[in-house]
């Protein structure tokens, strides 16, 4: 149950790269025992942003506090609480998957109580660790650093897509670990483009764009706020027609059938004009995915409107 | 997890250094490299000794006769030691192009790894979100790469030692210990380049900058002195080159430690590396 002390605050967080802006005064709060996605397109500034949270960056502007402490000047002291999975991971080719483990779990200086079992569930064998990592497929590397992020049980963890790559069961895997490691009370922030993983592990998203934030909303809100798909089958056979007020909705004509994302607090009045206006020989009313919801998000939003 | 695969986790030992993991990884990555490197700089090193001790130097040059100022480049001299004489040939051995490059390869494959290399490659974001001080990243890896380069310099030395030791021509012409402080003036001139190399790694994030580094910073310094000796209006520019203050011909021709010499190379050095831990402070550590 996520408590109400903030372990991760950015504070009009900025990161320039000469004239070019990476993420521009972002504010995120993020409480212990959260998951918390940030979600966002390639590009948007997710992976700045969690670069700047595990000390890799330095921001330009603003400030970072994880743990109630700087990532860049408390790095030390900060370091052994935060597990961190990179988005593009590399490793060194030539180290075998174990010496690749026992190399980052030296440079941590502490125990890793969790590497075996991790290991297991991850499905990465003894023969899979003791194979240099430059023959390992993109998943099999995938899982070595999800083992690497988690081995020495650290109680900020951050991931940066973290099933890119991983297969079905795999995942289902990844996502018990996170159950788990909520249950533990463990604040785990992740950036993903994939929304269904947000909508299954998050219990808050920030949506970012262009290095902006277009908001911070609960799973359960964006659920609920966003539109009902309303599907009608025309019993004329003709194709598209204009449909009066009901344009605004952004029909999508295929022949007969047409298609509507309805706010939810218009979609009664919505269907009764629509049951007046048109030959309607079939009617289906259904919630829109987290994917509309978001996409409505990203074209209602001006990335120069400050959220 | 079973009760036996957990005996096995903990009987097993790592590979991995636990004191000094980075000092291990940048040795161990290119351990067949150095191992190369050593095997080449034993087998030059033989080569020079047995031809030194096999050709008498008047036969080189003729009787009365002394070569060209520039060759004194050649011979690791700057004052009158001739290649034409034991010092001079045994000198050329740890200044010829063979045993630059070699010393350059070194430099600029563990200088580049310090911390360019990692970060166009991305590795680095592995490596620095553990409890690991930007200091210390930089500490270790000089360390492997000092290490690496002494441990070449420790070849050529204890190879031209062995063949002096064995030949009674070179023996009479080599003072005790000349040999091991040409050695010594061996790893001050390797860290005068390990240091700016060093401060290019830290500053820049592509490895190919740091390699290209090493051999402008040991070949331009070749050249120029080699230029401020054969050219007499080009004569004060020796004393930028870090070759000028190298000069094994001299030390194993007369012995002693040039210290001014020393003190030149390893200030540059420390200067070099005290600019890389500055640099590296300040620095991003992703692109």
């Amino acid at each position: 149950m996520p408590s109400s002390t903030p372990v991760i605050e950015l504070r009009s967080l900025t990161k320039r790269y000469g004239a070019t802006v990476g993420i521009d005064r972002l504010d995120v709060t993020v409480a212990a025992g959260e998951v918390f996605g940030l979600l966002g397109p390639n590009g948007a500034g997710k992976t700045t942003t969690l670069r700047c949270l595990v000390g890799l960056l330095q921001p330009s502007d603003g400030q970072v506090r994880v743990l109630g402490l700087d990532p860049v000047a408390d790095h030390r002291r900060l370091a052994p609480s935060v597990g961190y999975l990179p988005g593009e991971l590399r490793l060194y080719p030539e180290l075998t998957g174990q010496q690749t483990l026992d190399l980052l779990a030296a440079l941590q200086g502490a125990p890793v109580p969790r590497q075996r079992e991790l290991c297991d569930r991850l499905t990465l064998t003894r023969a899979d660790l003791g194979r240099a990592v430059g023959e390992y497929s993109r998943g099999m590397k995938q899982k070595l650093g999800l083992v690497q992020s988690l081995q020495h049980r650290p109680e900020v963890v951050v991931l940066d897509e973290p099933t890119e790559g991983l297969d079905p069961l795999v995942q289902e895997t990844f996502f018990e670990l996170l159950a788990e490691e909520t249950a533990a009370g463990r604040t785990v922030l992740l950036s993903s483009h994939v929304l269904p993983e947000v909508q299954r592990t998050c219990g808050r998203v920030a949506i970012v764009r262009q290095g902006r934030l277009v908001t911070v909303r609960s799973v359960a809100e964006l659920r609920q706020a966003r539109a009902r798909r309303v599907r009608l089958v025309l019993a004329d056979g003709r194709g598209a027609r204009p449909l009066g007020a009901a344009e605004r909705w952004s029909p999508r004509w295929d022949g007969p059938r047409v298609e509507l994302l309805v706010p939810p607090d218009e979609v009664v009045a919505a269907v009764r004009a629509m049951l007046a206006e048109l030959p309607v020989a079939d009617l289906t009313v259904e919630e829109a995915g987290l994917d509309e919801a978001f996409l409505d998000l990203y074209r209602n939003s001006d990335p120069e409107d400050r959220p | 997890m079973s009760e036996r695969s957990e005996r096995l986790m903990k009987r097993r030992p790592s590979t991995v250094s636990r004191r000094l993991p980075l000092v291990w990884l940048a040795l161990h990555r290119r351990r067949r490299m150095l191992f190369g490197l050593l095997l080449g700089m034993v087998v030059f090193e033989t080569l020079i000794v047995v031809i030194t001790s096999t050709v008498p130097p008047g036969e080189l040059f003729g009787a009365r006769r002394t070569p060209p100022g520039a060759f004194k480049a050649f011979s690791g001299s700057n004052g009158d030691v001739s290649i034409a004489s034991y010092p001079g040939l045994l000198g050329a051995g740890l200044t010829h192009p063979f045993w630059i490059a070699l010393q350059l390869t070194v430099i600029g494959s563990l200088g580049a790894a310090a911390v360019a290399a990692d970060v166009e490659s991305g590795t680095i974001e592995l490596l620095m979100t553990r409890p690991l001080s930007r200091r210390r990243l930089l500490a270790e890896r000089t360390g492997a790469l000092v290490a690496a380069s002494v441990l070449l310099s420790a070849a050529a030395t204890l190879t031209i030692a062995l063949g002096v030791a064995a030949s009674p021509a070179l023996r009479a012409a080599v003072p005790e210990g000349g040999v091991f402080v040409a050695g010594l003036m061996g790893c001050a001139l390797a860290f005068s380049l390990t240091g700016p190399v060093l401060a290019v790694s830290a500053f820049t994030r592509r490895r190919a900058y740091v390699i290209g580094a090493a051999v402008a910073f040991g070949a331009v310094g070749f050249a120029l002195n080699f230029v401020a000796l054969a050219w007499s209006p080009a004569a004060p520019l020796r004393y930028v080159s870090p070759f000028h203050y190298y000069t094994p011909g001299d030390v194993l021709a007369h012995g002693g430690v040039p210290w001014a010499s020393f003190g030149v190379l390893m200030a540059v050095g420390a200067v070099g590396l005290l600019a890389a831990f500055r640099l590296l402070e300040r620095r991003d550590l992703a692109i």
